[in-house]
Order: C-alpha cells, then sequence, then structure tokens
C-alpha cells in the first residue's frame, strides 16, 4: 500500500508543479470564481467584459468582484478600459501572456 | 496482490468515471457533426496517469473500462477483433515511455530523472508521442480490418491526435481546480 501512496503522491506533486505554473494559488475559491467569469465571458466578447455582466455571472458580490478585479490588474492579469458605447463603464480584458 | 488489486480498482473507476463523463457530453452534443466528441477525448487521461504512476500493474483495469466503455457493457463484444483497438489504445502509452526509454529518457521520480514523472511537461510529451501512436494504430487497425462505417482520412487521424492531447488536458485542469486545498496541504510540498 506504501507504494500506491508513493505514486499518488508523484501525481499530486505533477498536479502542484501545474498550479504553481498556472499562477492561481495566492487567489480565494471567491476571487478564483469571479477570474474563471472573466474567462469564460472573453471568450464571447473580444472588446471586453462588462463589469454588472460579471457580478450577475459570478453570484458574487459587487464588492468582492471590485476587491478581485484590483488584484487581477495589480498583477498584469487583466486590464481595465473605458467601454466606447459608455464611458462610465468600464470593460475587462485579459492580457495576454508573453 | 493487494497492490495489484487497488490500483486495478482505481485505474478502473478512475477511467470509467471519465468515460461516463465523455458519454453524458456527447450524448448533449446530441452527435452533431458527429466526430465531435473526439475532439475532446477525456479517457485518454485515464490511460495516461495510470500508467505513468502505477505502471504496467494498471494496464489490465484500463483494458477492461476500455471493453466496457463505449457501450456501458460487456455483453455487446460480438468478436475479438473488436477488442483491439481498445488494446492498442492503451498500450500506446507504454509504447511512448518505451519509445522515450530507448532514446534515453527512462521514467523516475526525481528532478535529476531525464523523464520525471513530478513534472507536468514531461507528463505533456508522454501524452503526445502516446496520441501519435493512439492515432496511427488505431486507425490502421480500422482502415485494415474495415471497421468503421465511414472512410477513414487524415482529418479523423489528426482529429484523434488532438482528441487525446486536449481531453488529457481538460481533466488535468479540473483535476487542478478540484484538488487545490488538497495540493496547497504540507504534506504534498
Amino acid at each position: 500500500m506504501t507504494n500506491f501512496y508513493e505514486n499518488i503522491k508523484d501525481a499530486l506533486s505533477m498536479l502542484n508543479g501545474l498550479e504553481k505554473d498556472l499562477n492561481i494559488r495566492h487567489f480565494t475559491p471567491n476571487e478564483l470564481k469571479v477570474f474563471y467569469t472573466i474567462i469564460i465571458q472573453s471568450a464571447s466578447s473580444e472588446s471586453g467584459s462588462n463589469i454588472t455582466e460579471i457580478v450577475d455571472n459570478s453570484g458574487m458580490s459587487r464588492s468582492t468582484v471590485y476587491k478581485t478585479l484590483k488584484k487581477l490588474t495589480n498583477a498584469g492579469i487583466i486590464g481595465l478600459t473605458q467601454s466606447p458605447d459608455d464611458g462610465r463603464e468600464s470593460l475587462v480584458t485579459l492580457n495576454s501572456i508573453s | 496482490m493487494k497492490n495489484f488489486f487497488t490500483v486495478s480498482l482505481t485505474s478502473f473507476v478512475f477511467s470509467s468515471a471519465l468515460w461516463i463523463i465523455w458519454s453524458f457530453f456527447v450524448v448533449q452534443i446530441e452527435g452533431n457533426p458527429n466526430w465531435l466528441g473526439s475532439v475532446f477525448y477525456l479517457p485518454h487521461a485515464a490511460r495516461i496517469l495510470c500508467i505513468v504512476y502505477f505502471g504496467w500493474k494498471a494496464i489490465p483495469a484500463l483494458f477492461l473500462a476500455e471493453l466496457w466503455g463505449p457501450n456501458f457493457s460487456l455483453l455487446d463484444i460480438d468478436s475479438l477483433i473488436n477488442v483491439i483497438p481498445g488494446l492498442l489504445s492503451v498500450l500506446s502509452v507504454p509504447l511512448a515511455l518505451q519509445t522515450l526509454h530507448l532514446f534515453g529518457f527512462p521514467l523516475g521520480n526525481t528532478s535529476g530523472s531525464p523523464l520525471n514523472k513530478r513534472n507536468y511537461k514531461h507528463i505533456a510529451l508522454i501524452t503526445m508521442i502516446s496520441a501519435i501512436y493512439n492515432s496511427l494504430m488505431v486507425n490502421l487497425m480500422l482502415t485494415r480490418f474495415s471497421m468503421s462505417s465511414s472512410e477513414i482520412g487524415i482529418d479523423q487521424v489528426v482529429r484523434f491526435f488532438v482528441g487525446d492531447m486536449l481531453g488529457t488536458t481538460i481533466v488535468l485542469m479540473f483535476l487542478v481546480i478540484s484538488l487545490r486545498p488538497l495540493l496547497n496541504s504540507k504534506k504534498v510540498n
């Protein structure tokens, strides 16, 4: 049985390395939910995601979403641009990985 | 013997679970187009992970899951020739490992190992080579024995390759996200 657990440990170690390189470790589950919502919305909208839609689709409170957006912006993962249709609205865009 | 039983049970349950999840999505897309399911072929992840981490002991259980998976029944197998594609698919992983071994990359679990099972990039390489073997061997078999109802072209070979790669990636991403609390514990690090 020890051998079996050693094998499982090797597999978890591989997944651990993958998670580390994905750079999602320092996010809480709620922040990850907001992040995944942005990713999903980005697939359907190239110009950027509307913050109100992110709040609605993530199911998180407006303050959690705003805190997460600030954290993601500081980490350089997302960018905020002004909406061409509504000057008061900001659009969230995913920054490319280089 | 106890270890073999544990490995077999784990491999069979994991592979069968992926077959069920994959079949669910294939039913959801209602086979439109009918090849869409093969573009994200989740069961290949079970072949990769079980053989890389458990070794040859996982092969019989994976083979059994290959026979059971497509129809969720072992009674539908009417000819011995129908079981060969499943066997070839399972054997594509040990064949990839053997190929890498021949080129001087034996499988190990330390940072000094040329092929480290703790490094996801090395797992990606094994996945890629096994996907090449799987797509070529299975489609050659289907063509040779006229086992496919439609004509097999290079597009199907490419689709099998992409499907195995994408399917394994999806399963790995799912495992990373769902096992985050465990991965962040000190025991793994």
